[in-house]
């Protein structure tokens, strides 16, 4: 099925600005929340729902929708602005993040929220979960895909790994995998935690079609989307390039911000950069 | 005559799939661990390998089940629930996935291959999650039973099936009802209640008992989670002692279950749990023989039970 918005890339520009905003206010009245990581994956989260992913917010149980897994869990604030953005739920749910059996929990459950296909949070999990979605299309002839946001960090652990390659061997055409690479985790820059350079030549081995891109550029995440080739039997990785809490000058590129939230002034201040 | 657990787990496979049930069974290279050759012959497209890579198997299980499939996984119970115990809990339980995790060969069935390959654990593990059903089936007729159910049941559960060959017991014609209890006799001395396939030896020891002149109960237990509390407070009522039996440590597992309830209802029943001592493994050695030297073959609980009626000096 088609996207229920095909939006254009400047509109989609628009709508992950506002994306932003909704972020800022909901982490800061939550008084928790992974802001960095949240708006690290906005532009693509923005692309996926605004143009690329067969859904739509009126038919969430849609057997033919596209399937969206968001591995990163810890960005499930980024998911839930994004979701309410594209009509899925109303936007006061967002007041009551974080809160007693609220809608929003801290990672995504797909009991609680429409649009959350899986249960996340515990790192490493969403691409043999994206494998195994992308695998039981394969088996049924059915044309819906498989998208997965993977966080660099996440990259350690070794499942990853383990479903990298029985994707390649299913010839799983249908997955796509993205990564959110903006260098930072919890603790420090990836490469010093854990080195996971040469990345591109690691996928490539196990298998994938390696592409890259802006991740933060709706423009040119759009277009690399589009020229994705089908049934050429290869899984699709795309390496995109983030800034973690990009759109925000003093919170981006710090991995203090990985689960940090603006308090008083810096509230009004990221706001403003947003306006 | 005698029949393969598994061999019946994989004939209902081929039956159901014969019937247009959407299944597919997922393997860690475990093709000949779970027997599953006569399915794979039928039904190619219907397995898929992963290689041993326990945690894509439960992941991807997940995947498949969320894709409008259901799947069952068929490897060693030990590294089903050791490797991939995150993905079982979240991707299967706290995501509720219609997935069919089948633990094989649990208990000390490796034996001399040593506590890498035992799982003496795995109620006790699959105990602490939410959301799960937890199945120990008693015999081949059962195994078919539980398997055909949960086919056409949505959610997630755990299957521990024994590796033994079995003949079918009496009381399992009536059919499967989750939560049930299976009263193989009655006697008013003594009660024994068994984890899936130890409740032939249980039957065993009781025959033995009464050409002796002790008349026991024996009960049993193949549905762990959900279990009917209430019958299993009637049947503990009235016996003045339990013996429990069970493949598994002490610790969690039957023994733990029958003695919460003891306990919380304030029943009184003197309860005696055989079964892997707390904080140890099992040896590497023959089955058989952690069975005699831990009293869960026949001869062992015939032996605990005369010690508990008082027919010998403990």
């Amino acid at each position: 099925m088609e996207n229920s918005h095909l939006l254009s890339p400047d509109s989609i520009k628009e709508k992950a600005r506002i994306i932003r905003k909704k972020i800022i206010e909901m982490n800061s009245h939550a008084g928790e929340g992974h802001t960095g990581a949240d708006l690290s994956e906005t532009d693509i989260l923005s692309v996926l729902y605004f143009h690329v992913l067969g859904v739509n917010a009126e038919r969430t149980g849609d057997p033919d929708r596209d399937r969206f897994v968001l591995s990163k869990g810890h960005g499930a604030g980024g998911l839930y602005c994004t979701l309410s953005t594209a009509g899925f739920f109303d936007k006061s749910w967002l007041d009551t993040y974080l809160q007693a059996d609220s809608h929003l929990p801290g990672h995504p459950v797909r009991q609680k929220t429409p649009g959350v296909e899986f249960n996340t949070g515990a790192l490493g999990h969403g691409l043999p979960v994206a494998f195994g979605l992308a695998l039981s299309a394969k088996k049924q002839n059915l044309t819906w895909k498989t998208y997965v946001l993977l966080g660099d960090g996440e990259l350690a652990e070794g499942s990853n790994w383990e479903a990298a390659m029985a994707a390649a061997h299913y010839k799983l055409d249908n997955l796509i995998v993205i990564v959110d690479r903006n260098t930072l985790q919890l603790a420090d820059r990836t490469e010093t935690i854990m080195q996971l350079e040469p990345l591109s030549k690691k996928w490539e081995a196990f298998g994938f079609e390696v592409y890259y891109a802006d991740g933060n550029d709706p423009e040119e995440l759009l277009k690399v989307f589009q020229s994705l080739p089908a049934d050429n039997g290869k899984p699709k990785l795309i390496l995109a390039r983030t800034i973690k809490g990009k759109g925000i000058s003093f919170i981006e590129d710090k991995a203090a911000w990985h689960h940090r939230i603006p308090v008083g002034d810096e509230v009004y201040a990221a706001i403003k950069e947003l306006e | 005559m005698k029949k393969g657990m598994r061999e019946t787990m994989v004939d209902v496979m081929i039956e159901e799939a014969q019937a247009g049930t959407n299944l597919v069974v997922l393997v860690s290279d475990s093709t000949s661990t779970s027997k599953i050759k006569p399915f794979q012959e039928q039904f190619g497209d219907k397995v898929v390998n992963v290689g041993i890579a326990e945690q894509n198997l439960v992941g991807a299980a997940a995947g498949m089940a969320l894709g409008g499939m259901i799947p069952v996984t068929a490897n060693a119970a030990p590294f089903l629930l050791g490797r991939s115990n995150e993905q079982v809990k979240n991707d299967i339980c706290y995501s509720e996935t219609n997935v069919k995790l089948v633990g094989l060969n649990p208990g000390f069935a490796y034996g001399s291959l040593g506590p890498t390959h035992h799982s003496i654990d795995d109620i006790s593990i699959m105990r602490g999650f939410g959301a799960i059903s937890i199945y120990a089936p008693q015999d081949p007729r059962e195994t078919a039973n539980i398997l055909r159910h949960v086919l056409h049941s949505e959610g997630p559960v755990y299957i521990r099936l024994d590796s033994v060959s079995v003949e079918d017991l009496a009381a399992t014609a009536v059919g499967f009802l989750p939560g049930k209890l299976t009263v193989h006799r009655k006697g008013e001395q003594l009660v024994m209640l068994a984890l899936g396939t130890s409740v032939h030896n249980c039957i065993s020891a009781a025959e033995t008992l009464e050409s002796e002149g002790l008349h026991v109960s024996v009960v049993g237990v193949s549905s762990i989670r959900p279990v009917d509390y209430e019958q299993l407070e009637q049947i503990l009522s009235a016996h003045e002692t339990v013996l429990t039996v069970e493949e598994h440590s002490v610790h969690g597992g039957l023994g733990s279950l029958v003695a919460e309830l003891i306990a919380e209802r304030q029943l009184g029943t003197r309860l005696k749990r055989s079964g892997i001592d707390e904080g140890t493994f099992a040896p590497a050695s023959p089955a058989d023989a952690i069975r005699a030297r831990y009293r869960l073959d026949a001869d062992g609980i015939v032996a605990s039970a005369k010690e508990l009626a008082g027919k010998v000096k403990v």
